[in-house]
């Protein structure tokens, strides 16, 4: 076997076994473009090692559904097939791997904005979500670097390099990985419980084009990316993660917030996105290039004007120590700070979610974080405590 | 954008499936299909097609199936799946072959590879065939691993003009050379069914076999018409007339004159002997294997569920090219398939004799040296075809 091929298969093998999980005579779903056929192929090999039961593997092609945005009726837009829906369905109890990398990230560029905003099956895409609120699922999203996403990432179509960078996201230069994952994880469980423990009542956001409060809710937890489902799996949702995180007050968000990396959504590229709130909505939505994309999602689909998440994360990311940007927001989340618009978190909280969690039928992430980004968490009692400054965290354990 | 990709498809979409406006649209095609399934999709939606579901199937997947998972996957068929094969129903269906890696599964237990079948799925899918629910097409997707195994390179171009010309894309009007072409193989199996045989007698090199023919069962070939109404071509391209024979009254030795792949192997040789309409005994110089264990695991495949007659005049024959694939090799040359029959042939309930099973497999025993007769109810034997001609007036 080539190097490649060894570093491929450590990839996978971590994915699956640190990451989603996978149990023996589980049921596994594996869903990637076609453009990431090597690395799922790779995922289906390491997840029949590990004992799956059987692998299900969905492919998706970006020009099929450029074909849809651009010459299907408009019912076909939403439209979520019965199978898909009996698809989302089955993965209760089962094992579940993502890619993603985007192969063409300009491909919908041309398109109508409104159309590739609106482009979602919104019925699949609550029984999917359904499972997050369940905690039915153990699942792991990974990169899958191809050349369209080096060329983007590195200006040349580079695939070796990016895969260099992402397997240094992967901690894969460790002696053992998995060790490494663990130690990783804990340092961020030990953040986030040292912020749960401050019961902050709020966050403030100051930086260049940012001056933003956001309320936090009583009964929601900073967590990591390592979860557990109801069943008592261990899984790790994203890698690379380096974020905390929790779930806002969707009511309470105020001020402006200006985004300091593009954002990848829907094949078009949002560059310099500023979203301006008043009483918790999105009132104002300006962006160098793609803004009809968000508007797109504001004005079809319910309470994605509102906020679903805040992410804190600091310098020491490895994501952060590839100085790359990566344009995948599995990655450049994981970058820096970053919060997201659309549905809360239910598993932010330990038993039902508050009344102030967003519930809407989207979730995009978009980063605000840079060395200029000051967070502060406001206390009850009006006191501000430094959270981050210089990309650095400042709140001890 | 390719203007030969999107008149391949544009056919393909509107003679062969004949989408019509606001049905939904099928495709499976391989994932080295993507650049056909992906102009097939744009030409469904120009159509009118309310929506195009694409799922792709991956080759290596199914490999890493059969190799590491357990027994019980390789009969798996996932409820969404069924479901998904099931709104097929009603709906169009465009199915694509060309296979980029022929040898893929050649190193596993054969055994295993034959019997990795989702059978229910399967299932499904006769039913649609059966109840005829379905306008669909299968055609071919040019790609590097295909070409290399047809001319020993990887040379993509070439064989797309092989597939082009054997589309007829290279007529001023596809569209008007395909209805030509469709209304010259109807009068062929037209011809057939006036003339009723009680039998087909085919003698060659390693062939002598007798096979009956169905009283209640007809002779068809390329356009067909859904039970409601749609007409569609389900193979493009086709040269065939065929029918389902009797089953049960199926004698002698019949050889493999093409060499068929299946299932990621190559059998090469094939030679099948038949004794009161079931296969006695399996000879391959390759393959063999893989043939036996449909034979053994598949209720029914040891019998005939096809007989189809091609003749000279073929524009694959004339291509003269070994596309080591059934849609195009089964339109050089005569062809049998073991497996079910198509109970569409028949009006009512499918006759008694008629073959059903959860497998069709197609293989060529046509060549200069072929004679087929028909032979009559009183014992009269009539020339069908001799050196690859047609000799029915």
């Amino acid at each position: 076997m080539s190097a490649n091929g060894a570093r491929l298969e450590r990839y996978a093998e971590l994915a699956v076994r640190v990451g989603a999980n996978v149990q023996p005579g589980q049921e596994v779903f594996v869903h990637g473009l076609v453009e990431h056929a090597e690395l799922v192929r790779e995922l289906v090999r390491q997840s029949y090692r590990a004992g799956a039961s059987y692998v299900n593997v969905e492919y998706g092609d970006q020009h099929v559904r450029r074909a849809m945005i651009e010459l299907g009726p408009d019912e076909a837009l939403t439209y979520s097939p019965e199978w898909l829906k009996r698809l989302a369905e089955s993965m209760a109890g089962c094992a579940q791997l993502g890619t993603a990398g985007d192969p063409e990230p300009e491909l919908l560029a041309d398109l109508d904005g409104e159309r590739v905003g609106r482009a979602i099956p919104l019925e699949a895409a609550e029984l999917f979500r359904q499972h997050h609120k369940d905690r039915s699922v153990n699942w792991c999203g990974v990169g899958a670097p191809t050349e369209g996403w080096a060329r983007q990432v590195l200006g040349e179509p580079d695939v070796e390099r990016l895969w260099e960078l992402v397997a240094f996201c992967f901690r894969l230069d460790e002696p053992d990985p998995v060790a490494a994952w663990r130690e990783h994880l804990e340092r961020l469980e030990a953040r986030a419980a040292a912020l749960t423990e401050r019961r902050a009542d709020a966050l403030r956001y100051r930086g260049p084009g940012t001056d933003f409060t956001v309320g936090l809710l009583p009964g929601a937890r900073w967590g990591t990316a390592r979860f557990r489902t109801a069943g008592g799996i261990d899984y790790v949702a994203n890698m690379p993660t380096e974020e905390i995180f929790t779930t806002p007050d969707s009511r309470r968000a105020e001020g402006t917030l200006r985004s300091s990396m593009p954002l990848n959504l829907a094949g078009q590229l949002i560059r310099g996105l500023e979203l301006t709130f008043e009483n918790g909505r999105i009132v104002q939505v300006e962006a160098e290039t793609g803004a009809d994309v968000v508007r797109g999602h504001l004005a079809s689909i319910e309470n994605a004007d509102r906020l679903g998440e805040l992410a804190l994360v600091t310098k020491e990311s490895r994501v952060g120590q590839t100085g790359t940007l990566f344009y995948s927001t599995l990655f450049d989340e994981n970058a820096t700070c970053h919060v997201a618009y659309g549905f809360g978190l239910p598993y932010s909280f330990d038993g039902e979610p508050d009344e102030g969690m967003n519930v809407s039928n989207i979730h995009v992430d978009f980063m605000v974080g840079g060395p200029d980004l000051e967070v502060d968490a406001v206390l009850a009692d009006g006191t501000e405590l430094p959270l981050i400054r210089n990309e650095e965290w400042q709140l001890a354990d | 954008m390719d203007d030969r990709l999107e008149r391949y498809a544009e056919l393909v979409v509107r003679v062969g499936a004949n989408v019509q406006p606001g049905q939904e649209v099928f495709l499976f095609p391989n994932i080295e299909h993507s650049e056909l399934a992906r102009a097939l999709t744009r030409q469904a939606y120009r159509a009118g097609a309310a929506y195009v579901h694409v799922l792709y199937n991956d080759a290596h997947v199914q490999r890493a199936m059969i190799e590491l998972g357990p027994d019980e996957a390789l009969t798996y068929s996932p409820e969404w799946l069924k479901k998904l094969v099931r709104s097929c129903a009603g709906n169009a269906l465009l199915a694509t072959t060309g296979d980029s890696e022929p040898d893929l599964m050649a190193d596993l237990d054969g055994e295993r590879v034959g019997r990795a079948i989702p059978q229910e799925i399967i299932e499904i899918r006769m039913q649609q065939l059966a109840e005829n629910t379905v306008n669909w097409c299968g055609i071919g997707a040019p790609n590097e691993g295909w070409a290399r195994q047809v001319f020993g390179e990887p040379d993509v171009e070439r064989l797309w003009e092989k597939v082009a010309f054997c589309m007829r894309l290279d007529e001023p009007d596809p569209t008007a050379a395909w209805e030509e072409h469709l209304t010259r193989l109807a009068e062929r199996s037209a011809r057939l069914n006036e003339l009723r045989p009680d039998a087909l007698r085919y003698r060659g090199p390693g062939t002598d076999l007798t096979v009956g023919l169905l009283p209640g069962v007809r002779w068809i070939s390329g356009a067909h018409h859904t039970a409601g109404g749609i007409r569609y071509v389900a193979n493009m391209p086709t040269e065939e007339v065929f029918t389902s024979p009797d089953a049960r009254r199926t004698e002698g030795t019949i050889r493999a004159t093409l060499p068929l792949p299946l299932s990621g192997q190559i059998v090469r040789g094939l030679e099948l002997t038949f004794e009161g309409g079931r296969a006695v005994r399996v000879e391959a110089e390759t393959g063999a294997e893989l043939v036996r264990s449909h034979f053994e695991t598949i209720e029914n495949a040891d019998r005939l569920g096809e007989v189809a007659l091609v003749t000279k005049e073929s524009r694959v024959g004339q291509a003269d090219t070994l596309f080591y694939d059934p849609l195009f090799d089964e339109n050089a040359a005569c062809h049998v398939a073991y497996g079910t029959g198509f109970p569409f042939l028949a009006d009512g309930e499918p006759p008694e004799g008629m073959n059903l099973a959860n497998h069709h497999v197609d293989f060529m025993v046509g060549g200069p040296e072929l004679e087929v007769d028909a032979v009559l109810a009183d014992g009269t034997a009539v020339p069908l075809i001799r050196n690859e001609e047609w000799q029915l007036a």
